[in-house]
């Protein structure tokens, strides 16, 4: 526990140097942004800005992009409540009781909550993060390509258990996400896969033209500006304060939100997404007058937003001590961690140890900068509201341009970025969720070294999957988790099905 | 719905398998190139099978009337990356907002070239002087 300490303490010497300071800003800054914009997520706002880090090193990189992540999670509440439009897909729930809030004139003391529950829930993901992480780096030392090919595969069939969408949807993005994947050169036999000729793609498909794509490119394509009109008004800043009674109201969803959260962050798949859903459907259940839900009860925005805001810091937890992203957000993180010449996993914490606790160091500072940052600025997050759409979105596509090609200065990358724009409009259309193929895009590469090493240090046995007790256990769960799935696949309406239509835009 | 999106990847999976030829595949105890590839394309063609065989349960049915503004905008991008290395980022991007305005949005022509030009040169400025990343000159240099 001393050593935790300690490394805090070093992490908050990092953390506090006035250009990592400035760097947690500009990322808190842009993150509640990239939240508040309908239209760009987090993933592509990541991806966008990733370029930009090129310059820096990987303490500063990395301490940006997160506070991206983080930070749009803050904004997106902003115009669910403002104007029913959710700037994330985990702000959802908060439209439906944030929304009326506002109806009654009560938007001040909402936005005020959901960012007070917002803080109070990345802190302890972050108090969470510091002491559990380093435990599980301890214990993956011991994981083998085996152990890795059951954590990966389990990763897979966890989100697609997970996902709002039917199982052999999730599971077939998943597939075509690690075909693309495999596109390249093999670094075991030197095949050139699927190069159709373009020796750029011997690198494979970066996830930055991928993800911008699909995420952002593709939504754009989807959105027609005149179905993007914007009506909203901004609460005075003298409304902002919420009455005794509310902040009574709020603080046990808070305390469950943050709680729920940060588990369900541990688990892959849209877990920020998931989790705000959940804790609605907890806050509900446990309510006196569950009634109330959906005509402005304060439960109704206080838990869900406490549960996004904590499942975005447990993501964090798997990402950096094992190296495995839950979701396309933690992958695009991951993969910024290894352009600066870094290998997450187990090994992190100890050869590493700047930009690890650094990074931990800079999640507290990072969440009470949000705090402060949101509830004053409301007015200007409103005013960049009503910039109308059709002139936004040029500007987004430029952005995705520049930020595509200066990666590798290549117009492949470019061609790629537009064919997957088209994908994920397709993709849209098809009510497919696009996550999986991210997801499966960047754990190909691992999960097919591993599960080949796996193969040879076998000669082909298959019982070194069962016969070591991690990968036992790992693939166990998978077993497991393909049977609970057969219920879904015979049609049962579960919460996924409900969080599906909320998705879909009904209520 | 499914049954539409289960042939499409069906086909595209099966395509792609028999362009996979010449991957090969190896043994369990020597694995080959073509091992994860193939498996992932037999996923697809599985879960494909699946979908298309399904009760179709998924969502509503699809709405293609934003289509025309999809090609609008994405052949006006496609049109403005062909022509990035040798216009430069500065001539083809303005030109790419400036065409997404007038064209697709219907707006003014002066208050759009205004607004392109403008977005575009401060964008320019950000890579250029904050981050040291001078976006792709054209042929006149800039």
């Amino acid at each position: 526990m001393t050593s935790t300490w300690e490394s805090l303490w070093l992490g908050f010497s990092v953390a506090l140097e006035p250009a990592v300071l400035w760097y947690a800003f500009v990322g808190c800054a842009v993150g509640t942004l990239v939240g508040v914009l309908p239209g760009i997520g987090p993933l592509s706002g990541i991806s966008i800005l990733l370029p930009i880090t090129f310059g820096l090193d990987a303490t500063k990189a990395v301490i940006l992009l997160a506070g991206i992540y983080y930070g749009s999670q803050y904004g997106g509440s902003t115009t669910s409540i403002l104007m029913r439009i959710p700037g994330e897909a985990s702000s959802v729930m908060t439209c439906i009781d944030g929304y009326a809030l506002a109806q009654r004139g009560r938007a001040g003391a909402a936005l005020c909550i959901a960012a007070v529950g917002s803080f109070v829930a990345g802190t302890f993901g972050v108090l969470m993060l510091t002491f559990l992480a380093p435990l599980l780096a301890q214990f993956a030392l011991r994981f083998g390509p085996p152990e890795y090919t059951g954590l990966l595969v389990l990763g897979l069939i966890l989100l697609a258990y997970m996902s709002s969408t039917p199982l052999p949807r999730t599971l077939l993005m998943a597939a075509l996400g690690l075909w693309l994947g495999s596109i390249g050169i093999d670094v075991m036999s030197g095949h050139f896969r699927y190069g159709f000729g373009i020796a750029e793609l011997g690198d494979g498909l970066g996830i930055v033209p991928v993800g911008v794509g699909v995420f952002g490119l593709g939504e754009i394509l989807a959105t027609p500006s005149d179905s993007a009109a914007r009506k909203v008004s901004a609460p005075k800043l003298r409304e902002l304060l919420p009455s005794r009674a509310e902040w009574r109201e709020a603080a046990l969803p808070i305390a469950r939100g943050s709680l729920l959260g940060f588990v369900v962050g541990l688990i892959p798949g849209s877990a920020h997404i998931i989790s705000s859903f959940l804790s609605y459907a907890v806050e509900r259940r446990l309510a006196r007058r569950p009634e109330a839900f959906g005509q402005g009860a304060i439960a109704g925005v206080a838990g869900p937003e406490s549960a996004n805001n904590a499942a975005s810091t447990g993501a964090f937890v798997p990402m950096l001590s094992l190296g495995i992203p839950t979701g396309p957000i933690t992958a695009v993180l991951l993969a910024a961690l290894a352009v600066h010449g870094i290998s997450p996993g187990p090994q992190l914490i100890t050869e590493y140890p700047r930009v690890f606790w650094g990074f931990v160091a800079s999640m507290y500072v990072g969440n009470l900068m949000l705090l402060l940052l949101n509830l004053p600025l409301v007015s200007l997050f409103v005013l960049i509201l009503r910039v109308p759409y059709a002139y936004l979105y040029p500007l987004i596509i430029v952005f995705s341009i520049v930020g595509v090609y200066e990666v590798n200065h290549s117009t492949v990358d470019l061609w790629i970025l537009l064919v997957m724009g088209a994908l994920g409009y397709g993709l849209r259309k098809l009510a497919f969720d696009p996550a999986p193929l991210v997801l499966g895009l960047v754990i190909s590469p691992t999960l097919e070294l591993s599960l080949r090493q796996s193969l040879i240090l076998s000669n082909g046995d298959g019982r070194i999957f069962v016969e070591r007790p991690i990968a036992a256990l790992l693939f166990s769960g998978c077993g497991l988790l393909l049977l609970m799935s057969v219920g879904r696949l015979l049609g049962q309406n579960d919460w996924r099905g409900k969080l599906a239509r909320l998705e879909g835009g009904e209520s | 719905m499914d049954r539409v999106a289960g042939i499409v990847f069906i086909s595209f999976g099966a395509a792609v398998y028999v362009l996979s030829g010449d991957l090969p595949f190896g043994t369990f105890s020597a694995p080959g190139a073509g091992m994860l590839p193939k498996l992932a394309l037999l996923g697809m063609l599985l879960f494909g099978l699946v979908l298309s065989l399904g009760r179709g349960t998924s969502r509503a049915a699809t709405r293609w009337d934003d289509l025309p503004h999809a090609l609008r905008v994405g052949l006006l991008t496609g049109f403005a990356v062909a022509c990035y290395t040798w216009l430069g980022f500065v001539i083809s991007m303005s030109a790419l907002v400036f065409a997404l305005l007038v064209a697709v949005e219907r707006r003014a022509i002066g208050r759009a070239a205004l607004f392109s030009v403008g977005v575009v040169l401060a964008v320019d400025a950000l890579f250029t002087l904050l981050l040291a990343s001078p976006p792709e000159p054209g042929i006149l240099g800039f």
